[in-house]
């Protein structure tokens, strides 16, 4: 970035020479993202145990996310809820299959994508902003001077407990938007409990498919957050750019894996739920 | 502030159902306290906006409107492009369950317009927007530079949050427009690279009468309001951030939080609303 800007005077850039420099940045942070992640593989194999990490990461992670994920993820089962059933009502005013379609998007997408994208929210910049005000104050070269790696020792912990506890949320995430979901089918559009509750809809392929977008976005938050953690630098406007880039880059990372997963299960599963 | 709220009331607590609730009472304190202070600093907005004669920083704004709309229009783009393809992914067995090719461009007209759209662009804008602007007034809290403005007798409202909280409203309402049409482009074309969809019929499906003007103004009308919360929530936290780096880093995930929270409770209501 700093050679863009001594580059300018002496030939005025173009849109060629910014896209040059945007795709030499991006790379440059695709290789080091690429690093922390291998490292943090590595970690997790071979290195050091240290008692109590894992799970006070697990409580930060998960319990102190609940409230904010079951108050969206509510919400959110009440607004698809409300607006698929005045879509419906346009076209064909039936709503036997409502509940199904409901749950079978839920656990397929809607559940792991909407609480992935609210724990890249509150997780990504609560890891960047702890990692990021360690790295200002010299902490982490603290460590670094002890032979410890600040991968090991801080990532590390995170990444697991994410993982575990993304998957825990999503699961919570999703009861909670399907039974706000029926409450608002009831009320706004008589659809009775028993007829909404209709699991025939979900097969293996759905499963599968939820299962790995929560452990790749559980893997995905830590170490991208964790790296832009890791690359502060400047004082406290570094910690605070150091967050926004996490949220950014975090959410980000969920949109693209959630279009990967969603292509490769589609070609995978490609006749799942076309048999009613 | 919201600390010594808590601070007071988790050593009364004993232990089991009593310190549960003692922690419940507190956060409910600290998150009424945190909506009266957006709704104060918000009279103050509106105070200083209707002030003669005007007082509103051109300069400072221009700045502002650029580093805010101009510099996040690669981000909404590309997240706009992948939430209409993975739309259409996710609406393909339905699709093809009830056999309705025809309908697929309405489909995804209506829920992009009038939900997806407002919706990711504002998680989007919090991020990358609400965020830096809560990092960058944070920065100035802690390094004493809103003193310096007090004591040279500036308004740090009139001087910095106006003008920031104008360009995040315009910021977002414009990103929205952009998002609508990048991911209904991205949809069209995920149609036809996955279900054999013709662009032609998407678009007939988009503009058959169905959808008018009112699902546009409708999805507009909810970015004016998530624009409202983000530029508040990120104003009133990055004002009120006290302690260093590590507070600055605070400051910026209670932004985020609160604007996705405040976001995902207003969508509802005014989906409610608006009908």
């Amino acid at each position: 970035m700093s050679a863009t800007t001594e580059s300018s005077p002496a030939s005025p850039p173009g849109v060629v020479h910014d896209i040059g420099a945007a795709g030499i940045d991006l790379f440059l942070a695709g290789r080091e993202l690429y690093g922390v992640f291998v490292r943090t593989l590595y970690y997790v194999a071979r290195g050091r145990r240290e008692k109590g990490a894992i799970v006070r990461q697990m409580y930060d992670i998960g319990n102190r996310s609940l409230f904010f994920v079951s108050i969206t993820m509510g919400f959110i089962g009440m607004i698809i809820l409300y607006q698929a059933g005045i879509e419906i009502k346009r076209v064909i005013p039936d709503y036997s299959l409502l509940g199904a379609t409901y749950l079978e998007l839920l656990v397929r997408d809607l559940a792991a994508s909407l609480g992935g994208l609210m724990l890249a929210t509150r997780v990504g910049a609560g890891i960047a902003a702890e990692i990021g005000s360690m790295v200002v104050t010299e902490q982490v070269d603290a460590l670094r001077m002890c032979a410890a790696d600040p991968i090991d020792f801080l990532v590390v912990p995170r990444f697991v407990a994410s993982m575990v506890m993304t998957t825990v949320l999503v699961v919570w995430a999703g009861a909670v938007a399907f039974a706000t979901g029926a409450v608002t089918a009831n009320v706004a559009f008589d659809v009775p409990l028993r007829v909404f509750c209709n699991m025939s809809l979900i097969d293996w392929g759905d499963v599968l498919t939820g299962l790995a977008k929560c452990v790749a976005y559980g893997a995905a938050i830590p170490v991208v957050s964790g790296y832009c953690g890791l690359s502060t630098f400047g004082g406290s406007e570094g910690v605070g750019w150091a967050a926004t880039r996490a949220v950014v880059n975090s959410s980000l990372a969920i949109i693209m894996l959630n279009a990967l997963i969603s292509t490769a299960s589609l070609l995978a599963f490609g006749a799942t739920g076309m048999t009613p | 502030m919201s600390a010594s709220a808590s601070e007071s009331v988790s050593p009364a607590a004993g232990g089991g159902v009593a310190a549960t609730a003692a922690a419940a009472g507190a956060a409910l304190l600290g998150i009424a306290e945190a909506v009266g202070a957006m709704a104060v600093l918000f009279a103050k907005i509106v105070r200083t906006m209707a002030r003669v004669p005007p007082v509103l920083d051109y300069h400072e704004l221009r700045r502002n409107l650029h580093k805010m709309a101009v510099k996040s229009l690669s981000i909404v783009v590309i997240t706009a492009l992948f939430t209409g393809v993975i739309a259409v992914i996710q609406a393909a067995p339905i699709v093809k369950r009830y056999g309705a090719e025809g309908l697929l461009g309405w489909g995804a007209g209506f829920a992009t317009l009038r939900e997806v759209a407002p919706l990711l662009t504002a998680l989007m804008v919090s991020g990358r927007v609400g965020a830096n602007n809560t990092a960058e007034l944070g920065t100035m809290v802690v390094t004493e530079q809103i003193d310096a403005l007090r004591a040279l007798a500036i308004d740090p409202v009139a001087f910095l949050v106006l003008p920031r909280f104008i360009a995040i409203v315009v910021t977002l309402v414009t990103m929205t427009l952009y998002a609508d049409a990048v991911s209904l482009l991205g949809a069209a074309f995920a149609g036809l690279g996955l279900l054999q969809i013709e662009p032609r019929s998407f678009y007939n499906g988009l503009t058959g009468g169905l959808l008018n003007f009112g699902d546009v103004a409708n999805g507009l009308a909810k970015s004016l309001v998530f624009g409202l919360v983000i530029a508040l929530s990120s104003c009133h936290f990055g004002m009120s951030t006290t302690g260093g780096a590590s507070g600055v880093g605070r400051s910026v995930n209670a932004t985020v939080v609160a604007s996705a929270s405040g976001v995902f409770i207003l969508d509802y209501f005014v989906s409610f609303l608006l009908g």
